[in-house]
């Protein structure tokens, strides 16, 4: 017997004995079974800015995890040897809900990240960790490519604290050709995740040739600021040749600071640039009076002058979890 | 119109909208998102848990 899987707008329907494109969620005697619930391949003690989050908790550590799978096959992914891995051919730790919730308290971690693949494809498993760890007091992080139906994204968000969420083109063809995916679901995502609550962070991979035309920049900047408002913090982030696109150059740092001074000039408050060595577009300044909150390099914040969360010098709030 | 294509028409345009409305009906309706069962066995190799204090190498 088939069963659908109602989980990403893939709607993979599944014979029995396969997965879904995930390669995660298999069909079983006509039940819809997760093959990677307390199975995470990574677990690693992270800062909180290498997700990129930088209006969340500044300078502390997450205890992140990802097991394999993903729903979304882009050919120029960093960690395709994970998010494009068979779990029949990998290897991972194991690792129930509660000795998640467990490891990050003994690590000294307020937040847990379920990130590096996509948390959307180990849905059950993110889901009721995030539940023990909401009830621990821990906060949940997600990065994610927003790629889910509405429903199971609405109750995870319930237990959901900030999320890092691609856009990674403007355009359905570009979802189309480099992720194997459409665009409109991932609007709505960041949309639906933007009105719950809670603290949401954008980025944009750049890569050369695709989506890096100034034009392009500035249509999704436009859109952010149009359904997501000025304050959401966009992170620019540096293309590396990898897995299915070794053929195209790295970003350069002209692009990013280009697509960085579009965002600006849009309206954006808070733009970054990541995923390359740089100590520009690092640090975030306040929107009304231009004076440095937070200065970082890397993942290290040299400085943090923000005071009850709003900018020590004109009192403006800044948008941000800040303790 | 001869008879016979009368009623070739007639099944033509009746197949035409059960297969639309057939297709509405999957592809449209939202149907109830329900969670995956877990398997409790991993197909892959399971190893013991390692060094995780340090920075992982993956992106994100």
């Amino acid at each position: 017997m088939k069963v659908q899987c109602e989980l990403c707008p893939k709607r993979c329907l599944i014979e029995a004995g396969q997965s879904g494109e995930c390669r995660v969620r298999i069909n079983i005697d006509g039940t819809l079974r997760t093959v990677v619930y307390g199975y995470p391949c990574s677990i690693h003690v992270d800062p909180v800015e290498k997700k990129p989050l930088f209006h969340f908790l500044p300078g502390s550590r997450t205890l992140s995890i990802a097991t394999v799978g993903c729903n979304l096959h882009c050919k120029n992914c960093q960690n395709w040897e994970i998010s494009q891995a068979n779990p029949e051919d990998s290897q991972a730790f194991e690792c129930q809900p509660e000795k998640l919730v467990q490891l990050t308290r003994q690590y000294n971690c307020p937040s847990l990240a379920y990130t590096y693949t996509d948390p959307i494809v180990y849905y059950e498993y993110t889901y009721d960790t995030a539940k023990l760890a909401r009830q621990a007091d821990i906060r949940n992080v997600l990065v994610t490519a927003g790629y889910i139906n509405e429903e199971p994204w609405r109750q995870l968000l319930s237990y959901v604290d900030a999320a890092n969420i691609d856009l990674k083109g403007i355009t359905d063809d570009f979802y189309h050709r480099v992720c194997s995916g459409t665009l409109k679901p991932v609007q709505d995502a960041l949309v639906v995740a933007k009105a719950s609550g809670i603290l949401v962070e954008v980025t944009n991979l750049i890569i050369p040739t695709l989506n890096d035309k100034p034009e392009q920049i500035r249509q999704l900047v436009r859109w952010i600021k149009t359904n997501m408002g000025g304050d959401t913090p966009l992170h620019f982030s540096g293309f590396y040749p990898r897995y299915k696109m070794r053929h195209l150059p790295p970003t350069s740092l002209e692009t990013l600071e280009t697509a960085r001074q579009i965002a600006v000039s849009e309206g954006l408050n808070y733009v970054y640039i990541g995923n390359i060595g740089t100590t520009k577009g690092q640090n975030t300044y306040c929107p009304a009076c231009k004076n440095l909150l937070i200065e970082r390099v890397g993942y290290t914040i040299l400085k943090n002058r923000l005071k009850d969360g709003g900018c020590p010098d004109c009192g403006k709030e800044i948008y941000g979890v800040w303790k | 119109m001869t008879r016979r294509k009368f009623i070739q028409k007639v099944i033509k345009i009746v197949l035409a909208i059960v297969s639309g409305a057939w297709f509405l009906a999957k592809n449209v309706t939202p149907r109830k998102f329900i969670r995956a069962v877990k398997l409790n066995i991993f197909p892959g190799s399971v190893k013991p848990l390692q060094e995780i204090k340090s920075q992982g190498k993956w992106s994100g």
